[in-house]
C-alpha cells in the first residue's frame, strides 16, 4: 500500500493549484451549508412555536390566523369542547386572539413592511409560560401599551423599548417591554391589548384564532371532533405543531429548492475544477507513477492513493467552507413569510448535522471528481511511463 | 502565424483539459444565468408596471378595506381618467386545496378598462358582464386546473364563509409581461350582496388611471389629501412603486441571490485560473526559449491572457447553449404555472445572455492575470533550466 503521506505531500507540493481547487470547493460548501442552516433555522423557529399539547382553532379553509374570522359567540363553545385543560381556578386554559398586519416603516431599508400585530388578553402570559420579558415591564391591561418580540425590536420605526408607533391615525401605542419566546415566531410579533386592536382595526365581535391547552396531546382527536362536529360553526382544529409546520412550508420550500438547485450547479462546476487539478497531477507524475508500478505497487493501491488525494483536497475545502459558513449565525435575515404576508426574522442554525452533511458532500465531490483521473493513473503502463 | 493565432493554437494542445475547463465555466454560467433570471423576473413586475396607474389602499394595513364611496371621490378627483376597485377574496378550490391562486372580486364594468393589458374575447366579456356568478380566469390558471369556458366551479374562502359557485365565462390572456396569468376574477356584487349589512360596501383597493403619467406621484399625494381627515386614511402609490415596495419585502432573498451570483463567478475564475496556471507551469521552458529568441515579456503575457480569454468565451458559449433550453423550455413553464404571482414572465433575457458572455470572457482574462504576470517576470536562464 502506498503510504498516506504520499497523497498528503503531493497536495502540499503543488500549493497554488491545491489552494485554487480547494477554494472552489470551499465556496460551494459555504453556499450549501448556509442554505441548509437557514432552512434548519426556519424549521426551528416554527417548531418551537408549536407546542405538542396545544391546539389552534381557525375558520374552515384558512391557512393562517390572518385570514381567519371566528365569531366571538363561538369562543365559549370551543373552550367547552372535550379535552381542554383547566387552570388552577377551574377555568378552561385557552386564549382567543386577533391577528392583523400593519404596514410599518422598515429601518435601514427603503419602504414599509408588514408586521404581525397580535391582540392579546391578560391571560396571554399564563397561556404561554415560555414568554418572558427581557427588557422593560409587562403592559398594564386595557391600556395603550405594547410589548414587542426581541427579534423585531429595532428593525421597524417605533418598535423598540420606550418608543411609540401609530396603530391607527393619531393613536400612538407605547412600547413598554421586549419579550423573548424561545426563538419562536412570536419574537417577530408586536403584542397589544385585544380591545385596543379591535377598536383600531374595526374587528368588533370577532377573533382570528382560539388556542387551547389540551389535557394531553392524545386528547386532540376528541377536541377536534367536538369543535368540528358542529358544522354551523364552520371551524377547524389543528395541532399547533402542524399549524406552524404548514406556516413554514412555503418559505422552507423556497429556500430549500433555491439552495438545492444552486448548490447542485455550483457543485458540478467545482467538481470539474477538482477533476482538472487531478488530471494535471496525474499527467505531471507519469514517470513517478510508472516507477511506483515498477516497484511493485498494484493498480489498486495507485488508484486508492490518487482517490485519497482528491478526497483530501475536497475535504480540506469542505472544512474551510463549513467553518466559514458558521459565521452566518451572526446574521439574522428577515423575510416575508408568504403564508402570513408579514415579516418574520429567522436565524441560521448551524446544527452538527448540517456541518457534517456539508463536509461529506465535499468528500463526495472529491471522490467523483478524482475517480477518472485516478483510474487513468492506475492504467499507466510502467514501461511506457518510465521511458517517456 | 500571428501572435494571437499562437495563443489560439495553444488552446488545442490539451484538448481534454480545455474541454473540461470550458464545461466547468459553462456550468458556472448556467447557474449564474439562472440566478440572474430569477432576480430579473422578480424585478420585472416593477419594471413593466403601467406608468399611469395609481393604487389607493388603506394607509395602515392591507387587511382593512376602504369604504366603497371612496371610488366616486377618486373618480371626481383631478387628473383621474377612470377608476375601478377590487377586493381580495382569498379563495381556494376545495378539491385542490394546495394550489394557490389569486381570487379578486372586481367591478365588471370598469376593471378591464383599467387593466387593458388583460385581454378577454369580446363575446366572453359580454356573457360575463351579465352573469352575476361569472368568472374570468387567467390562461395559465385555466390550463393548470383544467378549467374550460362553461365549467361550473365551487370555491371556498376563509374570509367569506360558505360555498361560492362560479361559472367560468371566459379566459384572459396577457399582452404585457407584468400580468399574473393565474388570477380568477369575478363580480364584486356577488360577494357584497351576500354579506351581512354591516360588512357591506367595502372595497379592498381602488385603482385609477391618470392623464399625466409624468406626475403620477403628485396625483397620488393629491388623492391621499382627499381622505386625510376622514375615518379611513389612504396610501396611494403608482403601480411601479407599489410593486417595488412589495419587492422590498423580499429584499434579503434578493441580496442572497446577488451574493450567490458573485460566488459562482468566483468559482468560475478559480477553475479558469487553475487551468491556465497549470498550462503555464508546464510550458515554462518554452517561454524561456521564446524569450531567448527575442520575444518580449508582453508577448508572453498576451499569449497567456489571450488563451484564457478564449477559454472563458468558449465556456460562456457552452453555458448559453445549455442555459437557453434549460430556462426557456424547462423551468419557464413550471415557474410560470406554479409561481406566476411572483414570476409572471420567466425567460432568459438577451441582456442577461450578453452579460453572461461578456463576464465569462472578461473574468477569463482576469483569472490569467497572476500566472501571466509571473510567467513574464521569470528570467530566461531560470525558465530554460527549469524542469516542469
Amino acid at each position: 500500500m502506498i503510504p498516506f503521506n504520499y497523497s498528503l505531500r503531493s497536495l502540499a507540493v503543488r500549493k497554488a493549484t491545491t489552494i485554487a481547487s480547494a477554494s472552489g470547493i470551499a465556496l460551494v460548501v459555504f453556499v450549501l451549508a448556509s442554505s441548509m442552516m437557514l432552512n434548519a433555522g426556519i424549521k426551528k423557529t416554527m417548531a418551537t412555536s408549536g407546542k405538542p399539547d396545544n391546539a389552534i382553532v381557525l375558520r374552515m379553509g384558512s391557512d393562517a390566523e390572518l385570514g381567519s374570522v371566528i365569531d366571538e359567540s363561538s369562543v365559549p363553545l370551543i373552550l367547552a369542547a372535550p379535552g381542554v385543560k383547566a387552570d388552577e381556578h377551574g377555568q378552561p386554559l385557552g386564549v382567543a386572539e386577533i391577528v392583523v398586519v400593519g404596514a410599518m416603516e422598515k429601518l435601514g431599508a427603503k419602504g414599509v413592511t408588514n408586521v404581525t400585530i397580535r391582540g392579546v388578553t391578560d391571560r396571554v402570559m399564563q397561556f404561554r409560560p415560555e414568554v418572558h420579558i427581557v427588557d422593560g415591564r409587562p403592559p398594564r391591561p386595557g391600556t395603550d401599551e405594547a410589548i414587542v418580540g426581541a427579534r423585531i425590536r429595532g428593525r421597524i420605526r417605533g418598535v423598540d423599548l420606550d418608543q411609540s408607533f401609530d396603530i391607527k391615525k393619531n393613536r400612538p401605542v407605547k412600547v413598554v417591554g421586549v419579550f423573548e419566546a424561545e426563538g419562536s415566531a412570536y419574537e417577530s410579533e408586536v403584542w397589544v391589548d385585544r380591545d385596543l386592536l379591535r377598536q383600531a382595526y374595526g374587528r368588533q365581535g370577532i377573533v382570528s384564532s382560539v388556542r387551547v391547552r389540551l389535557e394531553s396531546p392524545a386528547k386532540f382527536d376528541a377536541f377536534r371532533a367536538g369543535v368540528e362536529n358542529d358544522k354551523r360553526l364552520g371551524l377547524q382544529a389543528l395541532r399547533e405543531s402542524v399549524f406552524y409546520e404548514k406556516q413554514s412550508e412555503g418559505a422552507a420550500l423556497f429556500v430549500g429548492a433555491l439552495g438545492t438547485v444552486v448548490s447542485v450547479f455550483f457543485a458540478v462546476g467545482a467538481m470539474i475544477g477538482a477533476m482538472i487539478t487531478m488530471y494535471g497531477a496525474v499527467a505531471n507524475r507519469q514517470r513517478e507513477i510508472g516507477t511506483l508500478r515498477a516497484l511493485g505497487f498494484s493498480r489498486t493501491s495507485i488508484l486508492t492513493a490518487f482517490l485519497l488525494e482528491a478526497v483530501l483536497l475536497a475535504v480540506v475545502g469542505g472544512v474551510v467552507g463549513a467553518v466559514a459558513s458558521m459565521s452566518m449565525a451572526l446574521v439574522h435575515p428577515s423575510m416575508v413569510n408568504p403564508a402570513s404576508w408579514s415579516e418574520i426574522v429567522f436565524s441560521f442554525d448551524p446544527t452538527p448535522r448540517v456541518l457534517l452533511t456539508a463536509i461529506l458532500f465535499a468528500g463526495g465531490m472529491g471522490l467523483l471528481g478524482g475517480l477518472f483521473p485516478a483510474a487513468r493513473a492506475a492504467r499507466t503502463s510502467p514501461l511506457k511511463a518510465i521511458r517517456a | 502565424m500571428t501572435l494571437s493565432g499562437l495563443a489560439l493554437r495553444n488552446l488545442a494542445r490539451n484538448k481534454f483539459r480545455v474541454f473540461l475547463t470550458a464545461l466547468g465555466v459553462g456550468i458556472a454560467i448556467v447557474a449564474f444565468l439562472l440566478l440572474r433570471t430569477v432576480i430579473w423576473a422578480w424585478a420585472s413586475g416593477a419594471e413593466f408596471a403601467a406608468k399611469d396607474r395609481v393604487v389607493t389602499r388603506h394607509k395602515v394595513t392591507f387587511v382593512m378595506s376602504l369604504p366603497k364611496r371612496y371610488v366616486d371621490d377618486v373618480r371626481n378627483a383631478p387628473h383621474v381618467k377612470t377608476a375601478t376597485w377590487a377586493s381580495w377574496f382569498g379563495a381556494k378550490d376545495p378539491k385542490h386545496d394546495r394550489e394557490f391562486f389569486a381570487t379578486l372580486a372586481v367591478d365588471p364594468a370598469t376593471y378591464f378598462t383599467v387593466y387593458d393589458e388583460m385581454k378577454v374575447p369580446p363575446d366572453a366579456m359580454d356573457t360575463w358582464k351579465h352573469d352575476k356568478q361569472g368568472a374570468i380566469v387567467g390562461d395559465v390558471l385555466a390550463r393548470k386546473m383544467g378549467w374550460k369556458v362553461g365549467d361550473k366551479i365551487i370555491l371556498q374562502s376563509g374570509i367569506y364563509p360558505g360555498d361560492w359557485q362560479l361559472n367560468v365565462d371566459g379566459i384572459y390572456e396577457a399582452s404585457a409581461r407584468s400580468v399574473d396569468r393565474s388570477t380568477l376574477l369575478f363580480h364584486w356584487d356577488y360577494v357584497n350582496d351576500a354579506l351581512p349589512p354591516q360588512r357591506r360596501d367595502n372595497v379592498g383597493w381602488i385603482v385609477s388611471r391618470v392623464d399625466e403619467p409624468g406626475h403620477v406621484a403628485d396625483i397620488g399625494v393629491g388623492l391621499d389629501k382627499l381622505f386625510e381627515d376622514r375615518d379611513t386614511p389612504t396610501l396611494s402609490q403608482d403601480e411601479r412603486s407599489f410593486n417595488a415596495s412589495f419587492l422590498a419585502m423580499f429584499s434579503s432573498i434578493l441580496t442572497a441571490m446577488d451574493v450567490m451570483s458573485a460566488v459562482i463567478l468566483a468559482i468560475m475564475m478559480l477553475i479558469l485560473g487553475n487551468t491556465i496556471a497549470m498550462g503555464v507551469r508546464e510550458r515554462t521552458g518554452e517561454y524561456g526559449v521564446l524569450r531567448a529568441i527575442g520575444f518580449f515579456p508582453r508577448h508572453i503575457t498576451l499569449w497567456i491572457v489571450g488563451e484564457s480569454l478564449a477559454t472563458g468565451l468558449l465556456g460562456g458559449v457552452l453555458g448559453l447553449l445549455l442555459a437557453w433550453p434549460l430556462i426557456n423550455l424547462g423551468f419557464s413553464r413550471f415557474v410560470e404555472e406554479n409561481m406566476g404571482g411572483f414570476f409572471p414572465y420567466f425567460r432568459l433575457e438577451t441582456a442577461n445572455m450578453v452579460l453572461g458572455l461578456v463576464l465569462a470572457a472578461l473574468l477569463g482574462a482576469a483569472a490569467s492575470a497572476l500566472p501571466a504576470w509571473r510567467a513574464s517576470k521569470i528570467r530566461v536562464v531560470d525558465a530554460v533550466r527549469r524542469v516542469a
